[in-house]
């Protein structure tokens, strides 16, 4: 009755994927509650963070385990492990994340469906349509169920969890991909007794009925992605006493890029750029590079989406932080501009819906940045 | 300062403005920091100032884990690990070998730059004794910095003895009984490498929101010789509990709301740099710090009588402090007259008499 | 701090000195032209550190002298000093040695050549003066090379030959030279001062290569590493470790060539071994009382022998079957303890008997827990020693009876 296909009768394996430090919370919360549904009904499981993501940090790509069994002897297998090889259901709590999964250096750009058995699942909150989310993740080397819950990514802090209820959202989720492990109705008992609280145990429900489900043939997907793989040297090739080659003056490191990490990425508007140097000077990642007019063009290639750029221009609407799934690829834009202005400008106004003419006043001017998922994550964050 | 051949200042003028800031990057992307990751920018702004004759120590923390990650670096530059609590030493112990091994012609004999780096808990709390000891050993040119984001975040955040009054760590959560597990005050780190060290000849207090202050700050150090500490507070928007885009804002916050003074002392000289000598000279008004603690999700659960002893002690640092937010102390009203004391040296003195 | 030479004094001819081992050491610091030296004070290593200070004061070195904060940073300051290309050296002592543990762990790790020297000296509390060598073999599993003399005179060969197999490529290991509390490092003994041209034609120049930390070499030493790469570099530090047999015999042999000291064997020494049916092993300068015990013994018509262990780290495991395998019954006389491991024995009494594990007709091995606290071994324990050993070479010891404390009070 699983909506996807099951390879181990004995035990189901969920991992979530999610934006270090703004995510785990929530993270957390969806594979605690996941096991804890299933002890209603007498199965064991595990819950488990991905050692190596430790120290966790900021936006990038980190993992949550869940993994639940119909006794302990099933579970074993899954225990005294840092990641599972396999999974049954990846759960994408930030839509970005199927452009790709580089959580540190030599770990390379891996497919959001990597550890995905075929007739597995991908679950996306996304408020997209899974067509849409489909058209930015790799192409599929095995089929797979999509499924999207409705909503935008919950961006809750650190400390203070916002609860957006998108926990319980994605349990609801779960429990439709494969109700006979995760159990709406214990889902929603669990949900009734943590919280005391009906919108939430609702919200569960709303996951159940709204989430939409789409399968995935072979070969549909992106293939646009940049191929980001290594091999690693053994102990005779690696320099002793644990040395490393430094960086070459200009280069930037090829064995992690980082733009993975990017949920939003800066357009500028080259026509209203007054040169200040504010964005290149302030930016903790040197993704800037000035041209040979002293602009300041963002390589995309090492951009992370902090916002800081947006946020210390003094230029209205010069710099707006979009939706990185509004992008297919990371080239420079500086060129086209210097080439096409028009086009430029056009493709300047079609992403970030703000005007290109310094002259018009400038609706959006930066609530684009402002709306930025975990702008107002807790009394700290927001403009107040 | 006796001048030997590695001791020649190297020339590394004061930037005049933004404009004026190397392009070089010496530190380069592709490090595992946070999104909005400050004191990953001052790293950046280090290296800058300094430019490639320059070797980095890296104490653990933020930015030796998050940095350099096993089988890459984002230096450019020579960079070596060193223990959590071991900055002064290697700082020390680089400088000293460089120096012999130049005196004695066993290297080519020329200024090379020798940092350390530490976080607050390598710093302030396990490192200070290391780093006191380096700032009296004046024949070794060497700058110790220490970035501050203001608790052990490599870790999981937990509170150092630069974690601010109150403020929320895997540490010192806030729960039902306890609202605030943290009830220390920060440690007054440069001030007290200031006070402590008068063989120093350059101790600063910098924030990379105020980059050029910064970038010049280290320039004087290097420029300066001998050993020298420069700290940088640095907005976490980890550990603090803020969205990254928000970091420079911040840093801006913690200096206008009189937290984090900006200052050096060149040869025993206290100068108060950026908006905090317009504070202190009454040209700025101090911000309330409650404008500062409620952008920070780790301040979040401050009732009013927290923000009130927050601002009071912060006022303390202005109102009663013998150099405000530096010295803190002062002498009895009574005795006012001794800061006029006679300040003619003893033998000069007794030649008059 | 440093002191500026006029000029160096040629050293050109071989002369005498009545010195401490600690002192000669310094002498061996001297001619081996050291960069970079950290001090602080601790019993009884620190008299090294005294000797050095005055050839520094009286311009007859010119090495930078940092007295340090501590033994953390003490042993932190010629790590980073050895990065930088400086031929560098510390010491310490007990709980000293102990106290640096974490800059001595990562000294290895790094592959650093730091020679160091360990004053042993019994761990706190109770605080203690004596000699005993745990402190020391606290580093026997780090990666440290670790030696230990008997005599001033080994005490400085060890030192110089130091410096070179530690500095060899094929190496690259930090070196801990065992020097006894008092009997060595306090007592002081007739030793031959080479000349400077004999020491600098063994002794090659310091060369890290494209290891140097240097703005001419831009590279970046031990970034944060994890699960996917760590066994990588345990292995690469196995390997130093086995290389370093190799190039110990190659320098022992020089150093013989050159200096016509260091006994037969690079690894150990026999006394009195070739007929015997049973011998006593140990290290340090136990040996020499334990010498004069033998002697008596053979007078008394008894085959019994001494053999001294001069390398611990790497272990001489080959040699040490060699000549063991030639006995009835070992003695193993181990300055140290281990609680609770195999047999109660001690640290070297149960590497003793794993070596031997393989040999087929392996001798009996019995430890003696002896002379700790720098208590000395006086004649009658070594008779009792003897006595024992030789009842269980006839087999008449109990299987779990392999371990005896020697001349404690009940």
């Amino acid at each position: 009755m699983s909506n996807i296909v099951k390879t181990d009768p004995a035990s189901i394996t969920i991992e979530i994927v999610y934006r270090g430090i703004f995510q785990k919370t929530l993270a957390q919360r969806i594979c605690r509650s996941v096991v804890l549904a299933a002890r209603k009904r007498g199965y064991t499981g595990t819950a488990f963070g991905r050692y190596g993501d430790s120290p966790e940090r900021n936006g990038v790509p980190a993992k949550y385990f869940a993994v639940v069994a119909i006794n302990d002897l099933e579970l074993e297998s899954s225990m005294a492990k840092y990641e599972p090889s396999v999974v049954d259901i990846a759960v994408a709590v930030d839509d970005t994340l199927v452009k790709g999964v580089e959580s540190w250096a030599w770990y390379g750009r891996q497919p959001i469906w990597k550890p995905v058995h075929e007739g597995g699942a991908v679950l996306v909150t996304s408020d997209k349509t899974a067509d849409q989310v489909l058209a930015q993740t790799d192409a599929a080397e095995r089929p797979y169920l999509m499924g999207i819950v409705p909503g935008l990514a919950s961006f809750a802090g650190l400390w203070v969890f916002k609860d957006d209820h998108t926990d319980y959202r994605v349990l609801g989720a779960l429990a439709k991909i494969v109700p006979d492990w995760v159990r709406i109705e214990d889902v929603k008992t669990l949900i009734q007794e943590q919280t005391k609280d009906g919108s939430a145990v609702a919200s569960a429900q709303g996951g159940y009925d709204r989430t939409q489900l789409r399968q995935v043939k072979v070969g549909e997907g992106t293939t646009g992605h940049e191929v980001l793989q290594f091999e690693k040297p053994g102990w005779t090739t690696m320099r002793p006493g644990v040395i490393v080659d430094a960086r070459k003056p200009g280069e930037r490191n090829p064995y992690y890029k980082k733009y993975g990490a990017r949920t939003l990425r800066p357009v500028v508007n080259f026509d209203t750029c007054i040169k200040c140097t504010m964005c290149w000077l302030d930016c903790p990642d040197e993704c800037f590079e000035v041209t040979a007019e002293g602009h300041y063009e963002v390589v995309y290639e090492a951009c992370i989406g902090c916002g800081i750029c947006a946020q210390v221009c003094p230029v209205k609407d010069c710099i707006v932080m979009v939706d990185e799934l509004k992008f297919e690829d990371n080239d420079d834009k500086w060129q086209l501009w210097k080439t096409d202005h028009d086009a430029y400008n056009t493709w300047f106004e079609q992403k970030s819906g703000v005007s290109a003419d310094p002259k018009k006043v400038a609706l959006a001017s930066n609530k684009a940045a402002n709306a930025a998922p975990g702008a107002n994550p807790t009394m700290g964050g927001g403009d107040d | 300062m006796t001048v030997t051949a590695s001791n020649t200042p190297l020339d590394l003028p004061q930037i005049k403005g933004v404009k004026d800031v190397p392009y070089d990057e010496l530190f380069v992307s592709g490090h595992r920091t946070c999104q909005g990751c400050e004191s990953a920018l001052v790293m950046r702004h280090m290296v800058k100032a300094s430019g490639p004759r320059t070797i980095v120590l890296g104490s653990t923390g933020c930015m030796y884990v998050a940095n350099t990650t096993y089988y890459t670096t984002p230096w450019v530059v020579p960079w070596m690990h060193t223990q959590l609590g071991a900055s002064g030493s290697a700082a020390l112990g680089t400088a000293a070998g460089l120096k012999v091994l130049m005196r004695k012609g066993k290297i080519k004999d020329e200024k090379i730059n020798v940092i350390a780096f530490c976080g607050d808990g390598g710093g302030a709390d396990m490192g200070i004794g290391a780093i006191s000891a380096t700032l009296t050993h004046k024949d070794y040119n060497s700058l110790i910095l220490l970035y501050d984001n203001e608790s052990y975040a490599n870790t999981d955040i937990q509170l150092s003895s630069q974690t601010p009054y109150g403020a929320v760590t895997t540490f010192s959560p806030s729960g039902t009984d306890k609202r605030l597990m943290h009830t220390r005050w920060k440690k007054n780190m440069p001030g007290m490498m200031a006070a402590g060290h008068p063989e120093s000849r350059y101790i600063a207090a910098g924030c990379a929101a105020y980059a050029v202050d910064l970038m010049n700050k280290i320039r004087k150090a290097l420029e300066l010789g001998g050993p020298t500490f420069v700290h940088t507070l640095d907005p976490c928007p980890k550990g603090w509990d803020y969205h990254p885009q928000y970091s420079q804002e911040l840093g801006h916050l913690a200096v206008e709301t009189g937290i984090w003074p900006l200052y050096e002392v060149i040869d025993g000289v206290c100068n108060l740099t950026g908006p905090t000598r317009q504070i202190a000279e009454g040209r700025k008004k101090r911000k309330p710090v409650y404008e500062y603690l409620k952008r920070q999700g780790r301040f979040a659960h401050f009732a009013d009588e927290d923000v009130e002893h927050f601002q009071a002690t912060v006022d303390k640092m202005w109102t009663e402090w013998l150099i405000p937010g530096v010295i803190p102390f002062t002498i009895p009203q009574k005795d006012q007259t001794l800061l006029r004391i006679d300040k003619k040296p003893l033998h000069e003195a007794q030649k008059t008499a | 701090m440093a002191v500026q030479i006029k000029e160096k004094q040629p050293s050109d001819v071989e002369t005498e000195q009545l010195a401490t081992g600690c002192e000669a050491i310094a002498e061996a610091i001297r001619l081996a032209d050291v960069d970079v030296m950290a001090a602080y004070p601790i019993r009884p290593y620190d008299g090294v550190m005294q000797a050095a200070a005055k050839l520094i004061a009286n311009g007859k070195m010119d090495v930078e002298y940092i007295v340090a904060d501590g033994e953390h940073s003490q042993f932190e300051i010629v790590k980073h000093a050895c990065a930088v290309g400086s031929r560098v050296f510390v010491g310490s002592s007990g709980v000293g040695w102990f106290y640096a543990m974490e800059a001595i762990a990562v000294t290895a790790g790094l592959r650093l050549p730091v020679v160091a020297i360990c004053g042993n000296r019994a761990l706190d509390d109770p605080g203690a003066f004596g000699c005993e060598h745990n402190d020391a073999l606290a580093v026997r599993d780090l990666g440290w090379l670790l030696c230990w003399a008997e005599t001033a005179q080994e005490s400085m060969d060890f030192a110089l030959t130091g410096w070179r197999v530690a500095e060899d490529k094929r190496v690259s290991l930090p070196l801990a030279i065992g020097l006894d509390g008092a009997f060595l490092t306090h007592s002081q003994q007739i030793v031959k001062i080479p000349t400077q041209a004999a020491v600098n034609s063994f002794l090659p120049k310091f060369d890290l290569g494209d290891r140097l930390l240097h703005p001419d070499n831009p590279i970046t030493i031990a970034p944060q590493v994890d699960q996917d790469w760590l066994m990588e570099i345990r292995m690469q530090n196995d390997q130093a470790m086995r290389n370093a047999l190799g190039v110990i015999t190659e320098a022992h042999a020089e150093f013989k060539k050159l200096f016509g000291r260091g006994g037969e064997n690079p690894f150990l020494d026999e006394y009195m071994t070739d007929d015997a049916e049973v011998v006593f092993i140990g290290q340090g300068t136990l040996s020499l009382p334990m010498k004069v015990a033998i002697r008596k013994l053979r007078k008394e018509g008894h085959k019994v022998g001494l053999v001294r262990l001069k390398w611990f780290r790497p272990f001489p495991t080959a040699d040490i079957v060699k000549s063991l395998s030639r006995f009835k019954a070992v003695g193993v006389i181990d300055r140290d303890y281990s609680f609770g491991s195999p047999f109660y024995g001690g640290v070297l009494y149960n590497e003793i008997r794993s070596a031997l594990y393989s040999v087929e007709r392996r001798p009996t091995v019995v430890g003696f827990i002896a002379a700790l606290g720098g208590r000395e071994i006086e004649q009658p324990m070594a008779r009792e020693m003897f006595d024992k050993l030789t009842a269980a070479a006839q087999g008449g010891l109990a299987s779990g009876d392999m371990t005896h404390w020697i001349g404690v009070r009940n």
